[in-house]
């Protein structure tokens, strides 16, 4: 979509000197602050530097006569492959990330459908749900650690409410069937379901987003597609499967990607809820690089798991846009 | 035509989307509710309604006092943790309030600046990086890459970096790490719309003698304040929000109401009355930005993720 200015306008406005004005102060800023610290990181994670060794730098204000105060090693790149804590963190990043992705495009898209239906007040619930993509993550995260609470939360109250009817079901059946039944759910506590109460503190806030973005993509699909299935005698199913569906999959593939690129580096919700335990059952591949070089001052090691997140992002990025296009209709 | 609904249709529908905003409102509505409950109305169990006193409303009770009448309601209000927040913690809130104002404004307006200046020269100008066989396109690309680094990756470097050059624990410094978060998306979105303005507009004005610069500031950005509104509200709604470089560059004077809220978990114990009125504080600002600019909000996530 690039026009050139003609000729004349070209010569009077400098044009050479202005398409450098007006573009190279962001490329600078670009390079200075995410290139250059990529590279450097880059190099920090052939070596054993740790936060030690900077401050002898720091306090002396020039680098330590005689050696840099570090070596060069391959030793944090062969740990990653032992390091049992690591592999966990894989995990879950890959959980949060498939399994927010899921649910997030599930429930955006049937909710897209309902919005694009004609109905009173929508508008107002346009709004409503835009809301909780404003809201800090760590609020939204203190708020699902509330909502969550074993013992003050609304859905505490509910799963003991649960519980006592279940027992006087079980105490009217003959035997014990059900008679100490506990209809509890360990939110934030047990292994497995704490990973899912993440995702799903993460959903409260992002499905809106999906929803917002798939309903934009059904409002620009004309109304004549539609009679003319109908005319057809096509059935809402087969509309739905057969010509929504496919249309969006351009825009499902972008807000996919989207999403899925920005729950790998989810940290806020876990810090807050369950500071990646129980055990380290939650901690993201984030969290890990984090605590590695603020908590352990480890920077060569967090620098080396930094980049490995950095090609499990692109490995992931590149296949999805691959399957993509083969599934696209063009 | 649209087709009609069935009546069931339309209870399902109905039904579902009030059951969505339930979903969405309900713990809103619990974090101002928690927000005036006393400690031991929250530790109780969960409390749903308030109870107020209604003034100038008496009514007799069974000894045949006058009692002033309450409204149904499961725990007795209380303004104290309000109270507390704006008195007891005044400064501290206030502090820390300013400094993510600081940093979210500072930021935004840097993006702008520098995000409209490269989204115009990517849609006005024709680049060609020789060595890198970069066009326009590869250029656009290569610059929203960065908006979806792993922000870990610049963990260490960052904290090196900032050390050296004293920038640790200062609002400058903060501006300028979110400054490089937002300014990609800026310069895609600005692109997008000024790829929408008819290029003839500037010629005309540059023919009648006006620089490329005066045809940029009277003519092009005016007419582009949808997208500029836009990615201010990204950007301010972004750098409020952030959380993991605030926590690891700042320590104590520039720190921000999202590490201020997280670290309430260490230093106080959990006081939910407490950390809910903090919240809500935090939250409100870009809630209200929300609510008010909801179309430019939209319309920029279309700009953004869909044409691009």
């Amino acid at each position: 979509m690039q026009e050139k200015a003609t000729p004349s306008v070209a010569r009077k406005d400098q044009y050479a000197v202005m398409k450098r004005v007006f573009l190279y102060p962001a490329i600078t800023l670009l390079l200075a602050l995410s290139i250059f610290p990529l590279l450097w990181s880059l190099g920090i994670s052939f070596t054993d530097f740790q936060r030690g060794d900077q401050a002898i730098q720091a306090n002396e204000g020039e680098e330590v006569s005689g050696g840099l105060g570090f070596n060069l090693t391959l030793q944090n790149y062969t740990r990653m492959l032992t390091d049992e804590r690591l592999h966990a963190t894989i995990r879950n990043t890959f959980f949060y990330v498939f399994a927010g992705v899921i649910i997030q495009y599930f429930f955006g898209f049937g909710l897209a459908l309902l919005l694009n239906q004609h109905f009173i007040g929508r508008n107002l619930v346009r709004v409503i749900f835009l809301m909780p993509m404003m809201v800090t993550p760590v609020a939204a995260a203190y708020t699902g650690r509330m909502m969550f609470d074993s013992t003050i939360s609304p859905l505490a109250q509910l799963q003991r409410t649960l519980t006592s009817m279940v027992q006087s079901i079980g105490a009217a059946l003959p035997g014990d069937f059900l008679d100490n039944a506990v209809v509890s759910i360990p939110w934030l506590t047990d292994s497995f379901v704490a990973p899912l109460t993440m995702v799903l503190i993460d959903s409260w806030q992002w499905i809106p987003f999906m929803t917002l973005l798939l309903l934009a993509g059904m409002q620009t699909i004309p109304d004549e597609i539609y009679e003319a299935a109908r005319v057809d005698g096509a059935s809402s199913w087969r509309i739905l499967t057969r010509i929504t569906f496919p249309i969006l999959l351009p825009i499902s593939a972008t807000v996919i990607l989207i999403r899925g690129l920005e729950i790998f580096k989810i940290i806020d919700v876990i810090m807050v809820t369950t500071g990646g335990g129980p055990g380290n059952a939650t901690e993201s591949l984030t969290m890990y690089i984090f605590r590695t070089a603020l908590t352990f001052g480890n920077y060569g090691y967090a620098s080396a798991i930094s980049f490995a997140l950095l090609v499990a992002v692109i490995i992931f990025a590149t296949l999805f846009l691959a399957g993509m296009r083969r599934v696209t209709p063009r | 035509m649209r087709k009609k609904r069935t009546f069931l249709q339309s209870v399902l529908l109905y039904a579902t989307v009030l059951f969505w905003c339930f979903i969405v409102l309900f713990p809103f509505y619990w974090l101002l509710t928690t927000s005036i409950k006393t400690q031991i109305s929250v530790s109780r169990g969960p409390k749903y309604l308030p109870s107020f006193e209604v003034p100038f409303i008496t009514i007799i009770d069974e000894d045949g006092n006058e009692v002033p009448y309450t409204t149904p309601g499961d725990f007795t209000p209380t303004g104290q943790h309000w109270q507390d927040l704006f008195t007891r913690d005044r400064d501290e809130v206030v502090r820390h309030f300013r400094n993510s104002l600081i940093a979210a404004s500072g930021s935004t307006i840097l993006a702008l600046i520098i995000g409209s200046m490269a989204g115009y020269g990517l849609s006005r100008f024709k680049y060609y990086w020789g060595r890198l066989g970069w066009d326009n396109e590869n250029i656009a690309f290569w610059i929203i890459s960065n908006r979806f680094l792993p922000p870990a990756l610049f963990v260490v470097p960052f904290l090196l970096i900032y050390s050296r050059l004293g920038l640790i624990d200062t609002h400058s410094g903060l501006i300028i790490a979110y400054t490089m978060f937002n300014l990609p998306f800026a310069v895609w979105i600005m692109r997008d719309f000024f790829n929408g303005l008819p290029i003839e507009l500037e010629e005309s004005a540059m023919i009648d003698g006006a620089s490329r610069v005066t045809a940029f500031l009277r003519i092009v950005l005016p007419l582009s304040a949808p997208g500029l509104v836009a990615v201010a509200i990204f950007s301010f709604v972004f750098s409020w929000n952030e959380y993991l470089y605030a926590l690891m560059l700042t320590n104590f004077e520039a720190i921000t109401m999202p590490v201020l809220i997280a670290g309430q978990n260490n230093t106080r114990g959990i006081q939910w009355w407490f950390i809910s009125a903090l919240t809500l504080t935090a939250v409100a600002p870009v809630v209200v930005i929300g609510l008010l600019l909801e179309r430019y909000i939209t319309r920029g996530l279309v700009a953004g993720a869909i044409k691009g």
